[in-house]
Order: C-alpha cells, then sequence, then structure tokens
C-alpha cells in the first residue's frame, strides 16, 4: 500500500517531480562519467607503461634508488649469463642508465642516458629508429617534453658527455633520429635514448644494465644476486600515488556534485514535506500510524532514485557509449600540467563496483534526506500538523 | 436508551505560554450517546476545537477523564490512538483537508487502505458513499476541480465511508455559502438519520446550530449550557 501511495503521490506531483528526477540523473551521470574517465585514465596509463618499459616484468638493480641522482652513476650490474639467449631472442631486454651532460645548441643540459637494444621489439619503444646507419652512426631518441625543453629537432646533432668505468669523460656526438611521442613521462622527461652497444662501449661496461625488461615473469630465475624482481605495485606506486593525489581534488568535486544532488532533493522533499504538514496532520486524523507516515515520505524518496536511475540509464546511454567506444582525447600540451598523458584516446571503462557504490551511495543520501523531515513531523501532535504550523 | 459512546468527567486542557499555561478547557463534564446530533458552539477561543480534538483522540487531555467508545484517550499509545480514528471515528474540516493529488474516488478510499480491506469491499463501499452524497459524477475528479461544497461532500464521504461509530466535524460550513452549507447539513441529517451515525460538530454558525438536537455552549472553556432543542 505504502509503496501505491507513494507512487501516486510523485505521479500526481507531475513536473515537481520530474525536476527532482532529472536533477539526481544529470548528478549520477556526471559521477559515473567522471569514474570512468579516472578508472580508464589509471587503467591506460598502467597499460602504457607496461608496454613501453616495464613488460611482462621488470628486474633492476638493487642499487639503483630513482630518487637518488648520484646513484646513477653506479646503477648497473652485468647481464646474467644464463640471460644471454633470452636477450639474443629478444625475450629480455636490457636498458642501461647513466648520467650525461649535453650540449644542444653550445648549450649545457643535465640529463640522464639510456641505451636500449635497436632490434628490440618486446617494448613498445621505437628502438628501430636506434640502428646505426652510414649517415647517423649514432642516434638519438628523445621524447616530445624533452625536445621542447632542450630545444632539438629531428637531424639535430649535439655533443654527450659520459663518465666512463674508469672515471674519465667520454664524449660523443648524437643524431637525433626520431622524436617520439612517448605517454610515458618518465621515458620523456630529460631522457636521451641511444643503442644499449653504443652506451656500453661509451661508458666501457660491456655486457652491463641497469634494468631487464622481461618477456614474463617467469624469466625472472634468470636473475642474479645484483638484480631484484619488481612487483607491478612498486612500479607502480608513483603512479598510484599521483592518482591518488589527483583523486582527492575529484572527491571535492565529487561531494559538491552530491551536495548539489541532495540539496535539489532537500529542496523538493524536505521543503515538500514542510509544506504537507497539513495533508500528514490529516493522514494522521485518518488513522495512519507514524511510522507508516515517514515510510511513506521515505518511500517517494526512494523512488525518486528509481526513477534518476532509470532516466540515468536511457540519458547516459549515449554519452557512456561515446566515451567507451571513440573516447576522449586530452588537448595538446596536458602534459605539461604534470600529469601522466596518453597520446591516444580514452577510451571509458565503467567499473560495476563503482557504479553500484554510486548508485548505492545516492539512494542511501536520497532516503536519508526524505527520512530526516518526515520523521520530524510526523512526531508533531496531529493538531499542531493540521493547522500546518 | 442510547450507548454512552463518550463521557467526560472533570476534563480540562492546558496549553503552555511563555509565561505559564493557557487554561483552554475547565472542569468539562459531557456525555453523548450514540446516534446524536450534537453541536458544540460558541465563539472564537472558546475551546471548541480543542474539545472535539481530544474527544477524537487527535490531542490529550491535562486533567480529568475523557472516554471515546470505552477508551480511556490519555491512556491510549500513539499506535492506538491511530487504530481508533482509523477504525472508529471520522473527521470533517473547515478546510475539506483532501489530499490533492488522488482523485475524488482515491480521497474517499483512503480510509479503507488503512483498514485492509479487499479492493471489491473498498469499491463497492466508496460507490455507495458517493451515491449518498451525489458525487458518482465526480469519481475521477481531483479536488482542485470541484468547488467548495463539493469538496466538502468528498470530505464527508471520505469520513462516513468506514461507516464510523462518530463523526466530529469541525465548523463544516465555515468555507461554505448559504446554499452548500444547507445542502452539506441535510446530507449529514440524512446519514445520521438512516445510518445511525454519531455527529459532533463544533461551531458557531447559525445555519448548523438551527440543525442541531443538541447545543452544548461553550464560554472561555467552560460549559455555560447543554440543552435539547426543540423541534429539529
Amino acid at each position: 500500500m505504502i509503496f501505491k501511495l507513494a507512487f501516486k503521490n510523485i505521479l500526481g506531483y507531475g513536473w515537481r517531480s520530474l525536476i527532482n528526477v532529472f536533477i539526481i540523473a544529470l548528478v549520477l551521470i556526471g559521477l559515473i562519467w567522471m569514474e570512468g574517465m579516472w578508472f580508464s585514465w589509471l587503467n591506460l596509463a598502467k597499460t602504457q607503461s607496461t608496454q613501453w618499459e616495464f613488460g611482462g616484468g621488470l628486474l633492476r638493480v638493487k642499487s639503483y634508488d630513482p630518487y637518488d641522482v648520484f646513484a646513477l652513476e653506479h646503477s648497473h650490474a652485468p647481464i646474467p649469463a644464463q640471460a644471454g639467449n633470452l636477450v639474443a631472442s629478444g625475450e629480455i631486454v636490457p636498458v642501461l642508465f647513466s648520467p650525461a651532460v649535453i650540449y644542444p645548441g653550445g648549450r649545457m643540459q643535465n640529463a640522464v642516458v639510456k641505451g636500449i637494444p635497436s632490434q628490440q621489439s618486446l617494448l613498445r619503444f621505437p628502438s628501430q629508429a636506434l640502428m646505426p646507419t652510414e649517415a647517423n652512426p649514432y642516434p638519438a631518441i628523445v621524447g616530445k617534453t624533452m625536445a621542447k625543453s632542450a630545444q632539438l629537432q629531428e637531424g639535430d646533432a649535439f655533443t654527450i658527455r659520459v663518465k666512463d668505468s674508469s672515471g674519465a669523460f667520454n664524449a660523443v656526438d648524437l643524431q637525433i633520429s626520431q622524436i617520439m611521442d612517448c605517454p610515458v613521462p618518465s621515458l620523456d622527461q630529460g631522457t636521451v635514448w641511444m643503442d644499449l652497444q653504443a652506451l656500453q662501449d661509451l661508458k666501457q661496461l660491456p655486457g652491463m644494465a641497469t634494468t631487464l625488461a622481461l618477456r614474463d615473469q617467469s624469466l625472472a630465475s634468470v636473475a642474479s644476486p645484483e638484480f631484484k624482481l619488481i612487483p607491478p605495485n612498486e612500479f607502480f606506486a608513483d603512479l598510484n600515488q599521483m592518482v591518488k593525489t589527483k583523486a582527492s581534488g575529484q572527491a571535492s568535486l565529487f561531494v559538491m556534485m552530491i551536495f548539489l544532488a541532495m540539496l535539489a532533493i532537500f529542496d523538493t522533499q524536505a521543503l515538500a514535506i514542510f509544506k504537507r504538514r497539513r495533508e500528514i496532520g490529516m493522514l494522521s486524523a485518518l488513522g495512519m500510524t507514524k511510522a507508516r507516515i515517514i515510510l511513506l515520505f521515505t518511500t517517494e524518496g526512494a523512488l525518486y532514485m528509481l526513477g534518476a536511475t532509470v532516466l540515468t540509464a536511457v540519458m547516459g546511454f549515449p554519452l557512456f557509449w561515446y566515451f567507451a567506444r571513440i573516447g576522449f582525447s586530452l588537448p595538446k600540451g596536458y602534459d605539461s600540467f604534470g600529469v601522466a598523458g596518453f597520446n591516444e584516446a580514452l577510451k571509458f571503462v565503467y567499473p560495476l563496483p563503482l557504479i553500484l557504490f554510486t548508485l548505492m551511495l545516492m539512494f542511501l543520501l536520497t532516503v536519508f534526506v526524505s527520512w530526516l523531515p518526515a520523521r520530524k513531523i510526523a512526531r508533531l501532535m496531529p493538531t499542531e500538523a493540521l493547522r500546518g504550523k | 436508551m442510547n450507548k454512552q459512546i463518550v463521557q467526560i468527567k472533570a476534563m480540562s486542557k492546558a496549553f503552555p505560554t511563555g509565561e505559564g499555561e493557557f487554561l483552554a478547557l475547565k472542569d468539562i463534564n459531557l456525555s453523548f450517546e450514540s446516534g446524536e446530533f450534537s453541536g458544540i458552539v460558541g465563539p472564537s477561543g472558546s475551546g471548541k476545537t480543542t474539545l472535539l480534538n481530544i474527544i477524537g483522540s487527535l490531542d490529550v487531555q491535562s486533567g480529568g477523564e475523557v472516554c471515546v467508545l470505552g477508551h480511556q484517550v490519555k491512556e491510549l499509545s500513539a499506535r492506538e490512538s491511530a487504530a481508533l480514528r482509523s477504525q472508529k471515528i471520522g473527521f470533517i474540516f473547515q478546510t475539506y483537508n483532501l489530499l490533492p493529488v488522488y482523485t475524488v474516488f482515491e480521497n474517499v478510499e483512503f480510509p479503507l487502505l488503512l483498514l485492509k480491506m479487499t479492493k471489491a469491499e473498498r469499491e463497492q463501499a466508496v460507490l455507495k458513499a458517493l451515491d449518498w452524497l451525489g458525487l458518482s459524477d465526480k469519481q475521477k475528479s481531483r479536488p482542485a476541480q470541484l468547488s467548495g461544497g463539493q469538496c466538502q461532500r468528498v470530505a464527508i464521504a471520505r469520513a462516513m465511508v468506514k461507516n464510523p461509530a462518530l463523526v466530529l466535524a469541525d465548523e463544516p460550513t465555515a468555507n461554505l455559502d448559504t446554499e452548500n452549507s444547507l445542502h452539506i447539513l441535510d446530507s449529514m441529517q440524512k446519514l445520521n438519520r438512516e445510518l445511525g451515525t454519531t455527529f459532533i460538530f463544533s461551531t458557531h454558525d447559525q445555519k448548523v446550530i438551527n440543525y442541531l438536537r443538541r447545543v452544548i455552549r461553550l464560554v472561555d472553556g467552560r460549559v455555560e449550557s447543554d440543552d435539547l432543542q426543540a423541534g429539529v
């Protein structure tokens, strides 16, 4: 009976109910869209980091500390002998890191130089451009951000200087063979890429590497004591942290949107309930118990949410579908705001648990803002409610 | 002799005010028998509505005893007084208090929903009540589409549909013109005569007073007179 009465009331209040349902639906669409974007962004960033750097697993020398530039000079170890065949077959990709000074256009700039085998195909990195040619015996790749900061263009040559294993400084002229559009900032910013063999020669570190990217984690058994396996959660710790930081901003927006929705429901529900005091008094006079009166108004709130969920599905479907299929591209230069960027359209994924959580949260809040004023008015003596005071 | 359905003994009602309390009803001693067509009359502020509310268990007295249909009003819990109102008492208010989003049929049907009657039983009772009040052609209308007189007739149908033992009518003609008032009063008198329903009015409208068989005058919260009207 209560459900039927509440449904009848909602239909009876026509436009007011529709506006209420519409506002809740808009907020739901906004919240689901936002959650889809953040979830997909994190997913894409992880996928791209995996494809460009992590592979199926990553071994890293124990002495490497990404936050200590001075440790970088010594962060290398011999590629394990048992990995030799796997390196040759491309199952394992060794990468050597070294601090360097570059001289683009006669200017001096600190950088990190990384050597990667030019024949590798395990990582998505465009290493084929590092294949030496007659015209360009020392090719180099930089990312767009690095190219911009060092004012380098394709074909530009610059000197690079590194310290070799004996402590002497060696230098060579590199020529930019490709400026890559790299979605992983750590592979772009302040980094120059060259062929592994060429860097090992320059550093006089034959057979040395800083990291070993594996096709799959089972290959980690080849690791020598100098290398340790980096678990995905450690590798993605920075990314997760960054997302967490950004998420706090998102949370404020989330709360603000929910607050606006609640304000809308409060306006139509709570104020309407106060306006309907006389009606509540009459229901009481007709013999409706307080509990039933509260239940009636709370059910109305729940029905608003139910209507909003249906409307969200109807109104939101084209939008959700568009962003899932066509995707969303960030404007150029978005990376410069310090966000891990992506160079392809972000196709949204809408995780079911998050959507269910949002719906449940909105449902509980809607029911709460309906229950609260109804409870207050139902506590009045029927005579007071009938007077509308 | 008819059965006594309301007994009031040494009843008083006080309302708290900023400085202390205001005694709205003082030492009320009354009883009503079933089938009465009575009215509590008096000027505004004399305590008519307060007395009616207490009889209807919408409010409780501060002192004395009020027994309605065998129940001590003060001893009833909120749930019990709701059950008493739902099953045995009908209310008619000056401002009709119809539920605006419901049709005439649904408004009249509402008290029966609380009594958990079947759909067929409800439909039969509602149509009968609407027929009694001459509203059969208005059952699909909403209150906003009706005149004041029609709204009040819907309110009477709603009060009568469950065949209550007692109907309490608080200034039922206050918002109506003479013609509608007389029509309403005729309807209620007919219901009283043919169904034996007890009516207690609160009014200061002479038109209503002319219809009453018993007139109880309240002045400043006290019963000044309690007379049977000859020839009514």
